[in-house]
């Protein structure tokens, strides 16, 4: 699971917004510009971004991410279809989209991001839906594993045939589900409590300042998102 | 009481759309142990579409891929944010109709959804990342490939061979949860017994 990076780069000191416009922005051009030059550079700029921003360990994850990309690509559209420039400008998208993502996922801290979006006069529930969510999902995660290691040493054999592993997923799904819905109870009290019924607009308590060089950085990669695609409409 | 004027939740779906989401994405790692060719990551999809209705649903489908991509990195995933809200569409209109009341009428209803959603992926898998997006699914579209099937055919075969399978399953293991919901339980979703078919 990806998890945000203490630092000091640029997107680290950006407001939220910014680094999530540069990945919207990366994700246009690498459909609108040229192929396969145009996604092949725009490539080359995302897997040095992490290393400017100072996160610099993800290189390793998102090559890792991105490699079954490249040889699927190859593999398929190269060698058996004898297209390898149609798998050269799929995966220099791909990975120009998963180096932009995960370099902004790890630099943009969660709470600075609600923080946000609160300032920015988000709705409460739309605020508490991606806070809650990105706390439940590591949970979840943990409390699958502990399920995985009880019921296997309850005797519960995950392999044979496959409507013998098909069968294992209902003692292993029944525990998390029910589990899960047993909390409802406890989170709708607390939410209703907590005053998440108010349609009054919630102060965030340390609102990320939005800089003039932000809002120039989001106009401008706007902007080139913009003759990006007027050029590729064009020619 | 309606929590504010953009999203139609109750406090206790906003509780338990979380919940789902993280359902969504831990059931992955079930599908992992057993070694199936399944995601299971619309599960908690289907089980709020049948706990409380499609609105809840399609926000519970949205919101988990959303997540999914943030908390692995692998931005390809967000495309098909599509499939969710047609799963969310899909759960929510075959719980009111009361398919989980048996074990066939799930099953049908599962193949169904598979057909649908299989149908809708292929080209979003096909157009936007050439037919890779990565895992078993990808190995057996390169399988057809090397049998000498079309590019398009390969993708679409594989595509909905996956989702036949993982659709039926997670309709299934959503009416395992139903008949197994304790009765106070069910008491706080009155929507559970209409998609076990035992309410009007």
């Amino acid at each position: 699971m990806i998890r945000y990076i203490q630092g000091n780069g640029i997107l680290h000191r950006a407001h939220p917004f910014t680094p999530f416009t540069l990945a919207g922005a990366v994700v246009v051009l690498a459909f609108a510009l040229p192929a396969p030059i145009g996604p092949l550079v725009l490539c080359s700029l995302m897997i040095l971004l992490p290393v400017i921003e100072g996160v610099g360990v993800i290189v390793r994850t998102a090559g890792l991410l991105a490699l079954p990309f490249w040889i699927f690509l190859f593999g398929i559209h190269g060698w058996l279809g004898g297209d390898p420039l149609t798998a050269l400008k799929v995966a220099a998208r791909l990975t120009s989209l998963i180096f932009v993502f995960l370099t902004v996922v790890v630099s943009v801290h969660p709470g600075r991001f609600v923080d946000a979006l609160v300032a920015r006069g988000v709705p409460f529930s739309l605020v508490y839906l991606l806070s809650a969510t990105l706390q439940a999902v590591p949970r979840l995660g943990r409390r699958a594993e502990t399920i995985l290691d009880a019921q296997r040493c309850r005797g519960l054999r995950v392999r044979g045939s496959p409507l013998r592993r098909a069968r294992a997923l209902v003692p292993l799904a029944l525990p998390l589900v029910l589990g899960s819905l047993a909390e409802v109870d406890e989170r709708s009290v607390a939410l209703e409590v907590r005053g998440a019924g108010s349609t009054a607009r919630p102060t965030p308590l340390d609102p990320p300042p939005d800089t003039p060089y932000d809002r120039i950085a989001r106009w401008g990669l706007a902007a080139l998102v913009a003759l990006a695609l007027v050029l590729r409409i064009a020619l | 009481m309606q929590l504010n004027r953009v999203l139609p939740l109750s406090p206790r779906h906003l509780a338990l759309v979380p919940l789902a989401v993280g359902i969504n994405i831990a059931m992955g790692q079930f599908a992992e142990a057993t070694a199936l060719p399944v995601f299971l990551d619309t599960i908690g999809t289907v089980l709020v579409a049948a706990l409380a209705g499609p609105v809840a649903a399609v926000v519970t489908g949205i919101v988990s891929q959303t997540v999914r991509t943030l908390v692995s990195g692998n931005s390809t995933l967000l495309p098909f944010v599509t499939i969710q809200i047609v799963v969310a569409l899909y759960a929510g209109l075959a719980a009111k109709v009361g398919v989980f009341a048996s074990l066939g009428r799930t099953a049908i209803a599962g193949l169904v959804l598979g057909l649908l959603a299989g149908t809708m992926a292929w080209p979003i898998s096909l157009f936007l990342f050439g037919g890779v997006t990565g895992g078993g699914i990808t190995v057996f579209t390169a399988t057809l490939r090397t049998l000498g099937l079309p590019l398009n055919l390969a993708v679409f075969i594989s595509s909905l061979t996956n989702d036949l399978l993982d659709k039926t399953l997670t309709f299934l293991l959503i009416r395992a949860v139903l008949t197994s919901l304790p009765q106070r339980m069910a008491a706080r979703f009155p929507l559970a017994q209409r998609a076990l078919g035992r309410a009007g």
